[in-house]
Order: structure tokens, then C-alpha cells, then sequence
């Protein structure tokens, strides 16, 4: 069986590789169910052919740009209208929101407001209000683009995805989810069901920045999320991601054990800054130069520090 | 694969025989005789095939036809009664909001539903701007679509709406 994967298959690499302009759609079967355990079995009962989708509005753009292509039908299976993942649930302390929810929902729920204030504030910079109704947070984790918004905010609120298949559930760590530029350890037969967010508590506080060519419906060409919980003055711990400099989203690790333990002084926010962006090596393409990145990176993660700090006095 | 597709189009019982790989931008136009949904950049980006689904804008091209069994959908065809432009129509008009008129279908989807959003409180014009964000409009600036926004909700709130 060949492999249809994103980025892997013999058209992308022939007569369609220059092809600019609309393609047609492959031949779909389009399905809708409504029962997990039917997710599961169209899943499982379609193999290759099966593509789980919801908002579609990442699906629709990647297949007739010819990004994805597909020499057989596809069996489309729309998980956006079912009721079990289009809840979002606050339990003791974390916020479980089902892979279904669209970003217009995340934004306008109390819930994230009050325990992820982070994730909406990342979500209202994304696309704009006629793909966020439609578009989805499962969708954008599970797509993988290093360029994703609401990833950044998930990794420094340390969010696990939840993943069901044939053998059951599991919990995966979001910084254990991807592997590459459109790649995941996501596998054939598992479906991306909910998002697990540890809320936010009192000495702490989170940031979201993008810097993009304009500033409303743009890809980033760099994001940063950060968190810090602060007890006396002296940070406690400290959590940095940014987006757009890596090929995923990535946790800068030395910038972060450097902060903790230390006083939010001027100085110490920039030293950290310094240390995020040196610890990335981004690549120019068509959106920045490696250098514009790295520059920025270092930016809006001493403004996200900065902020934080704000928010905490 | 051929289906049928039932789904309220402008408050009218609708069925189509679709296939499955079409958007709704494409049955709106083809099979629906919708040509207020305007086929431009087909990726999200421009605005102009925005239809309210459910009564939430969103862009036609990016939704599967198939997905819309069952759902509402309202293009700006349906802002006409019985031959009459839609006050908001007409402060576009008034206004200037409208110049080559590419946009303009979705557009006024977009603000349509703003305002029936926004009850009785004013809209401000940072709002109407982050709400219009997705919607290009390469002609007036948009100062004066802005206007128009202001206008034809002064017009609801006057009681000229339907």
C-alpha cells in the first residue's frame, strides 16, 4: 500500500509540483457520526482512506493547494458534530475541552477566561471570526504546524491531549505530540479526542504574543507563549515557548531553569530573553529571515515576561 | 458520491443533489443560484463568499456542503423582502460602503450578523474592525464600510429591520 501522507507521495514531486491554483477535490465519502463508539469503528473500518477532520478549514485549503493529494476516495470522517467532544468541562483542576469545540467557543467560554486566560488571548489573535466559528483546537494541535497559536499557550500550561483508538484511551503529554512540521505520534486508527489543561492558580500568571507580516488574519512568524508562578518577588517556576522558530513549537528549557529561583528584575528578564532566543535556531523562508526571528523571539518574550510580571503586582 | 442535501436556504426548505466533495460555496452557486456568494481566494482569507451558517458567519469555501444537512443557511439574498433592499443594504449605499461591490455580499453577511449580536449596545468602530477582519475589501478603505455599520444600526435600533 503506498503511503498518502502529507508531503510523502509521487504527485507533489512531478507535473504538480509548479501547479499553482485550485485543484479538485478527491473523490469523498463523507461520514458524520455521533457516537464515540462509531468514530471508532469508521476509523478502524477504513484504514488509509479515513481522514478525521472537523472545522475542515485547514483540510479543504491543503488539498487543493496540493499540499495533500490522494489517488483513491477518502473516507472523510467529520467528528465537529459530536456531542461527547463539543463540551468543554471543568473538573478539580483541569479543563478538558473536547477536540470538536470550535476556537469562537474557546474565546467566548467563562471557563477558559477563568482558567486559561492564556489560550483566548491567543485564540482572538487567530484567522479570523468566519474561520474561528468553524475551525477547531484539535484540528490546529493536530495539524502540527510549528506556526500553530494555540500551541505555545498549551505547552506552557503543560496540556496533555487525549487519544482514543481500538486499545482504549491515552494521555499524552503536548510536548511529547509532535514530531515534525505536519507530523505527530499520532497514528492510523487514533483520533485526537480532548485537550487537558491544568488550571491556572493564584501566584501565577501566562502571556501570548505573535508577531506576524500584518496583524489580523496572518500566519506568525513568530509566536511566544510564557508562565510564571511568582511567591515573594522570586519566580518560582517558569515555562517559555515560541512557535515559527523550530520544526514544532518548542519549550526553551535553559531560559526557563534560568529564571527560576531569581527576582522579575529588568535584568534578569533580559538575560532570559537573550538565553530563549539563542537556545533556537529558526530557518528564513518566505514570511522572515532566521535572523528577523531571532531578534523577535528575543522580543516578545522579554515583553511576555514583562506582562506577566504586570499582571502579578 | 452523489447525496441529497436538505437545509433551510433563506428561510426556504431546500434540497439539492450534491456531491460530496463540494463546498457550499460551490452548491450555493451552482446548484443553489446563490451568485451573492462571490468564489475568490478559496482559502479563508478574503471574506467574500461569507454566508451565516446557523446564523454565524463563516467562509463557504472551507465548509463541506455535506456537512450542512440539516443547518440554516442565509446569503445576502435573503436580506431582500418582497423586492425591498435591506436597511442595511441601503446604508451601504448611502454610505459609500460599496464601490466595485466584489466584497460586498460578504460583508454584509458579516455585519448583518454583528449587529444582531450586538442587541442594543453601540457597536465602537475597534469593534466592527476586529469583527470585519476576515473580510477584504481592496476599494474604499473601509472608512466608509465603517460608516455604513454605524448607520445601519442606528437604523435597527430605530426600528427599520427585519
Amino acid at each position: 500500500m503506498p503511503d498518502y501522507s502529507a508531503g510523502n507521495n509521487a504527485m507533489k514531486n512531478s507535473v504538480m509540483k509548479n501547479f499553482i491554483g485550485s485543484r479538485a477535490m478527491p473523490d469523498l465519502v463523507y461520514h458524520s457520526p455521533k457516537e464515540m463508539k462509531d468514530l471508532l469503528a469508521l476509523v478502524d473500518a477504513h484504514g488509509t482512506s479515513a481522514r478525521v477532520v472537523a472545522g475542515c478549514t485547514d483540510f479543504i485549503p491543503s488539498v487543493r493547494t496540493g499540499r495533500w493529494c490522494f489517488d483513491q476516495e477518502l473516507n472523510l470522517i467529520d467528528i465537529s458534530k459530536m456531542p461527547v467532544l463539543n463540551e468543554i468541562e471543568k473538573t478539580d483542576d483541569v479543563l478538558k475541552i473536547g477536540a470538536g469545540v470550535s476556537l469562537t467557543r474557546i474565546l467566548e467560554s467563562p471557563e477558559v477566561k477563568a482558567h486559561c486566560p492564556v489560550l483566548a488571548q491567543a485564540v482572538e489573535q487567530m484567522a479570523s471570526l468566519q474561520v474561528r466559528n468553524t475551525a477547531t483546537m484539535g484540528g490546529n494541535i493536530c495539524m502540527a504546524s510549528p506556526a500553530a497559536d494555540t500551541v505555545p499557550p498549551l505547552l506552557v500550561s503543560e496540556a496533555w491531549v487525549v487519544i482514543r483508538d481500538a486499545g482504549g484511551e491515552h494521555k499524552v503529554l503536548l510536548t511529547d505530540f509532535f514530531t515534525g512540521p505536519g507530523r505527530s505520534v499520532l497514528t492510523r486508527g487514533q483520533v485526537l479526542t480532548h485537550i487537558c489543561i491544568p488550571v491556572k492558580k493564584s501566584n501565577e500568571a501566562a502571556w501570548f504574543q505573535k508577531i506576524g507580516t500584518r496583524t489580523a488574519v496572518i500566519i506568525s512568524v513568530v509566536s511566544a507563549a510564557v508562565r510564571v508562578s511568582v511567591n515573594n518577588g522570586i519566580c518560582e517556576t517558569a515555562r517559555i515557548s515560541l512557535g515559527s522558530v523550530a520544526p514544532t513549537p518548542v519549550r526553551v528549557s535553559e531560559a526557563e531553569q534560568f529564571l527560576a529561583g531569581k527576582p522579575l528584575d529588568d535584568q534578569v528578564i533580559a538575560e532570559c530573553a537573550r538565553m530563549a532566543a539563542h537556545a533556537i535556531s529558526p530557518i528564513s523562508d518566505l514570511r522572515s529571515s532566521k535572523e528577523y526571528r531571532k531578534d523577535v523571539a528575543q522580543t516578545l518574550v522579554k515583553r511576555s515576561i514583562l506582562a506577566c510580571r504586570e499582571a502579578l503586582k | 458520491m452523489k447525496m441529497p442535501l436538505t437545509f433551510m436556504l433563506n428561510n426556504q426548505q431546500t434540497t439539492l443533489e450534491v456531491d460530496a466533495r463540494q463546498t457550499l460555496l460551490e452548491v450555493l452557486r451552482n446548484q443553489g443560484g446563490m451568485t451573492s456568494v462571490h468564489r475568490s481566494c478559496e482559502e479563508g482569507e478574503c471574506g467574500a463568499c461569507t454566508v451565516l451558517l446557523n446564523e454565524e458567519p463563516v467562509n463557504a469555501c472551507l465548509v463541506l456542503a455535506a456537512s450542512v444537512q440539516g443547518a440554516t443557511v442565509m446569503t445576502s439574498e435573503g436580506l431582500v423582502k418582497n423586492g425591498k433592499p435591506h436597511p442595511l443594504m441601503k446604508a451601504f449605499t448611502d454610505e459609500l460602503g460599496i464601490q466595485c461591490g466584489f466584497c460586498t455580499p460578504g460583508m454584509l453577511m458579516n455585519a448583518y450578523a454583528l449587529i444582531n449580536r450586538a442587541g442594543d449596545n453601540l457597536l465602537t468602530d475597534q469593534v466592527i474592525r476586529k469583527t470585519l477582519e476576515g473580510n477584504l475589501c481592496r476599494c474604499t478603505g473601509y472608512v466608509n464600510i465603517i460608516k455604513s455599520v454605524h448607520t445601519a444600526q442606528k437604523a435597527k435600533l430605530a426600528g427599520e429591520w427585519w
